[in-house]
């Protein structure tokens, strides 16, 4: 895939330059190895935005600290971030001290940063808890604080709002000169410039294409995070006298309330170790209680640890162009000041990167501010409460009830441009389960709701905190190779005809091959067939529906097949005269509107029940009468049980499996009614589904009334004579709560006939000759949308035909 | 007597005699048919596909006892799945009843989950 840009790393600073880039007419690609934007450094950092007195005059450090701290009220405005100018203190403890004071006040001067030195009377006047034994402090009033990672999800959904797409689970193995990145799934990406924000990893993927190389040693540093109630015990953020190995332990208000204590500093090896350690938290209680003697200790909620990307080589921020590799942009070495300095960074990368390319800024009518913002109910006035959750209900139940987050904010985290993927993604964007019950109470909450907006089992999210779950990953991996570029087969449907014929098509020399299914699993009806019976020919051996179902998917992974679920096909339009690509238009929560070009596609619809209305059944039309493939699917799916005393209308299988699954499931099957003389189902399902259970079947009978107003109650029940009619005087009353109704199949073409394929009356299914073309050219079917099948093993045999031609027309010789 | 066997769709009608000890089978049009006839009359069995619960969850879980069981244990079985809970995930395959009923056959799983 093409893009100008390539920005490597989700971080604050990718995000920044992401977002910077997108205002110009460039097309910008971020690719992040975790699942998630700020899964970095930029996820546990001290949340400071320093003042700028510290760093070493002349630095890129000094310099873009200095310039970012003034960038960073205006960037949060307009990202709604939380910001506040607390201020900074730092403490001395002596004269000693006191003389280090005196340095940084001369380095403050050098870097334009103003600050005064206050005495102990005023220190203890501003912070009652400061400890007695600090002497004096050098107050920065330009000092502040914020969220780091709500800054980079702004900045990022910001991004995706100009147009900057956001590829995640995407690790880069590989980088070669003009530009083409390599993951590790194989995906492969192109771009005019690269911009390496890679964090702790930066010095890798530099030193996979520069000469210049470069060491970054992960440093690692521990916190303890205190409860809301010691809000108010600082106001500033108390530093202490800084030392070689960082700006030492502080002491400071968060954004969200709490209070922020640390962090060690730890030079570790391995850059993946976020552990917290006996000895690394004593340091930080040791270190915070010289600030802070009282330090509660029964207030802290919470301890983790962050990783800073400390270069060692060079020591400084090293930002532009690697001299040996023309369009190849760093950012290696961003530790702290690195979030004060990230808005400069983006902005300064930015025109770097455009100057490159001579790209033009877009039109300011054409730049988006949108940063995806919803309602944050904490903060609201009661009076907008209340219109809010009459206008949007799930904002009116709390979710998370420590932080009081609402459903309709957690819904809102996950459906927003960058949305939220796991349990971490939530906790991050909206503080669900950030607060004293560390997400006990909503866990099980969050997860239901993430498998519901994202079309999974719940227990799919408690597999990993911060990685998407596989399905996922495995989902995103094939949209973003289907959604660009032609394909040479689609196959509508992934039952056992759509994969049957996939498949067939793949292993017959087709190229790009993909099924798209509008149910969330692979499977097709099988998936609710759970019993035995199916495969006799093909395998040699009895399945059940799901097992068949998995052979069949598991061969379509084989065959590199990609199976687009969730995806409902809502028109087919042939090539035009001329053009060799039907355009398939696919409908998705995910992808929204999409087309996919084929040059062959195959319908595998399958096929649905007759409903009641077609069978004209005289009554009332209460609850209690489904089909019996709609109870199917509730039993065996769902779960739900739709009644306890049951009559089924018509002897087809379907019907007759379910008289035998509801009587296990603990119904009463009081009769099964057939109108023919015969049943229309196996005599093998008549036997092992009705007589092994002793349910009468009633042959030349039909249901002539259906009793009950809002739900059923009974029916009434006549022989019919030889013309099928009821005869006078021969009914007969089941007392029942459900009707079922299994009284044939019929193909589903609507699909077929709006792209023009022409319809077999009486089979009601697409007109096919013997390689399973219609009348279309380029359209074959296979399986229940051409007729309906007594066995899946001929509708597979007899797609793998169709998928066979539709491989063949592909390749031109058919 | 007449029987249909139930081992493929084909629903060969059986007719079985018994004379003396010896059972006699016509109308089968493979020898699982005849196996089935000998079965039926002597020691009927069936294949039992059923659903458990899955901790966490309302969505069943999909199983069948690895081979058919006799038919006398069918209602016994049924009863145990329906207060059958078990822990995700499982695969196709996995055991979650050994030895059902004392039938000496696993039940397994038949979806993964």
């Amino acid at each position: 895939m093409q893009s100008d840009v390539i920005v490597i790393g989700a971080g604050v600073v990718g995000a920044m330059v992401a977002r910077e880039l997108s205002r110009y007419n460039l097309s910008v690609r971020v690719l992040e190895s975790g699942s998630d934007v700020a899964e970095g450094a930029s996820k546990a950092n001290s949340a400071i935005v320093h003042a700028g007195f510290d760093a070493k005059p002349g630095t890129n450090k000094a310099k873009f600290n200095v310039w970012g701290n003034k960038l960073f009220e205006n960037v949060c405005k307009e990202l709604k971030v939380p910001f506040r100018r607390n201020g900074s203190l730092v403490l001395a403890f002596g004269a000693d001290d006191e003389e280090r004071l005196k340095e940084l006040v001369d380095k403050a001067e050098k870097n334009g940063v103003p600050v005064e030195v206050i005495g102990q009377e005023e220190l203890r006047k501003r912070e009652p808890n400061v400890s007695p034994e600090a002497t004096a402090a050098l107050w920065a009033p330009t000092g502040g604080i914020c969220c780091p990672y709500e800054l980079a999800f702004r900045a990022s959904e910001n991004a995706a709002a100009n147009g900057a797409q956001f590829v995640f689970d995407a690790k880069v193995v590989s980088i070669e000169k003009g530009w083409k990145v390599v993951c590790e799934d194989a995906r492969t990406f192109t771009a005019k410039v690269i911009v390496n924000c890679a964090g702790c990893h930066s010095d890798e993927l530099n030193n996979l294409v520069s000469e210049t190389k470069y060491c970054i040693k992960a440093r690692r540093g521990e916190y303890l995070m205190l409860d809301r109630d010691e809000e108010k015990s600082f106001s500033a953020t108390m530093f202490q006298v800084p030392g070689p190995m960082g700006k030492g332990i502080l002491v400071s208000p968060t954004v969200d309330g709490t209070v922020i204590v640390g962090p060690t500093a730890q030079d570790i090896d391995d850059k993946q170790d976020k552990a917290t350690t006996y000895e690394g938290l004593d340091k930080v209680k040791e270190g915070a209680r010289r600030t802070w003697p009282d330090l509660p200790l029964a207030k802290v909620i919470n301890e983790f640890s962050g990783l800073r990307a400390h270069e060692t080589t060079v020591g400084d921020f090293i930002l532009g162009e690697a001299a040996d590799a023309p369009g190849f942009f760093n950012a290696v070495g961003v530790e702290s000041p690195g979030l004060t300095s990230a808005p400069a960074i983006g902005l300064w990368m930015a025109e770097c990167v455009a100057e490159k390319l001579g790209a033009e800024k877009k039109a300011a009518t054409d730049i988006s501010h949108d940063v995806s913002w919803w309602p944050i109910t904490r903060e609201m006035s009661k009076k907008d409460l209340a219109d809010l959750i009459q206008r949007e209900p799930s904002f009116g139940r709390v979710i998370c009830r420590c932080e009081e987050i609402t459903e309709g904010e957690i819904r809102s985290a996950i459906r927003c441009r960058v949305g939220a993927r796991t349990l971490d993604g939530i906790k991050r964007r909206t503080r669900s389960g950030m607060g004293r019950c560390q997400g006990g109470f909503c866990t099980p909450k969050l997860i239901e709701i993430l498998g519901e907006e994202l079309g999974l089992q719940p227990e799919a999210f408690l597999a990993s905190r911060k990685k998407a779950p596989k399905a996922l990953i495995q989902e995103a991996l094939s949209a973003s190779t289907d959604s660009f570029g032609a394909v040479d087969v689609v196959v509508i449907g992934a039952g056992p005809a759509g994969l049957a014929a996939a498949c067939a098509a793949k292993e017959n020399g087709a190229g790009k091959v993909v099924v798209v299914e509008r149910d969330d699993a692979p499977g097709g009806i099988l998936q609710q067939c759970i019993h035995n019976g199916f495969g006799l020919h093909r395998f040699k051996e009895e399945l059940t529906g799901p097992e068949y179902a998995q052979r069949f998917v598991d061969k379509a992974h084989e065959c590199d097949v990609n199976i687009k679920c969730g995806t409902m096909v809502v028109e087919i339009v042939p090539p035009k005269e001329g053009e060799i690509y039907h355009t398939v238009t696919t409908m998705s929560r995910r992808g929204g509107l999409e087309d996919i070009k084929a040059k062959a596609v195959v319908l595998a619809m399958g096929c649905r029940e007759r409903p009641r209305g077609a069978l004209m059944t005289p009554g009332t039309r209460p609850a209690g009468v489904y089909t019996a493939g709609t109870v199917q699917r509730l039993v065996n799916m769902d779960g739900i049980m739709p009644g306890k005393r049951v009559v089924i209308l018509g002897s087809g299988d379907i019907g007759l499996i379910m008289a035998r699954r509801l009587t296990f499931q603990g119904a009463k099957v009081l009769a099964c009614i057939e109108i023919m003389k015969k049943s229309s189902g196996l005599m093998r399902n008549v036997v092992q589904c009705l007589q092994d259970y002793d349910i009468p079947l009633l042959l030349s009978h039909t249901v002539t009334d259906v009793e009950g107003r809002e739900h059923v109650t009974g029916v009434k029940v006549s022989k019919v004579d030889d013309n099928l009619k009821p005869i006078p005087g021969t009914e007969m009353h089941f007392d029942c709560d459900t009707l079922l109704l299994s009284c044939g199949l019929i193909p589903e073409n609507e699909l077929s006939k709006g792209a023009g394929v022409e319809i077999d009356p009486k089979t009601r299914g697409p007109k096919v000759d013997s390689s399973m073309a219609t009348s279309v050219p380029g359209i074959f079917a296979g399986g229940n949308v051409v007729k309906v099948y007594d066995l899946v093993d001929w509708v597979s045999r007899d797609s793998e035909i169709a998928g066979r031609s539709a491989a063949a027309y592909a390749k031109g010789i058919l | 007597m007449n029987l249909i066997c139930i081992n493929c769709p084909r629903g060969c009608e059986l007719t079985v005699d018994r004379v003396n000890d010896e059972i006699k089978v016509s109308g089968h049009a493979c020898p699982r048919g005849e196996a089935y006839a000998v079965e039926e009359l002597t020691n009927p069995t069936r294949m039992v596909t059923g659903l458990v619960k899955v901790a966490g969850t309302r969505k069943p879980l999909p199983v069948k006892t690895r081979v058919a069981i006799p038919k006398g244990k069918i209602a016994q079985v049924t009863n145990l799945l329906a207060n059958t809970t078990v822990l995700a995930p499982k695969v196709i395959g996995d055991v979650v009843i050994s030895d059902v009923c004392e039938t000496g056959v696993d039940v397994i799983v038949t979806a993964n989950c």
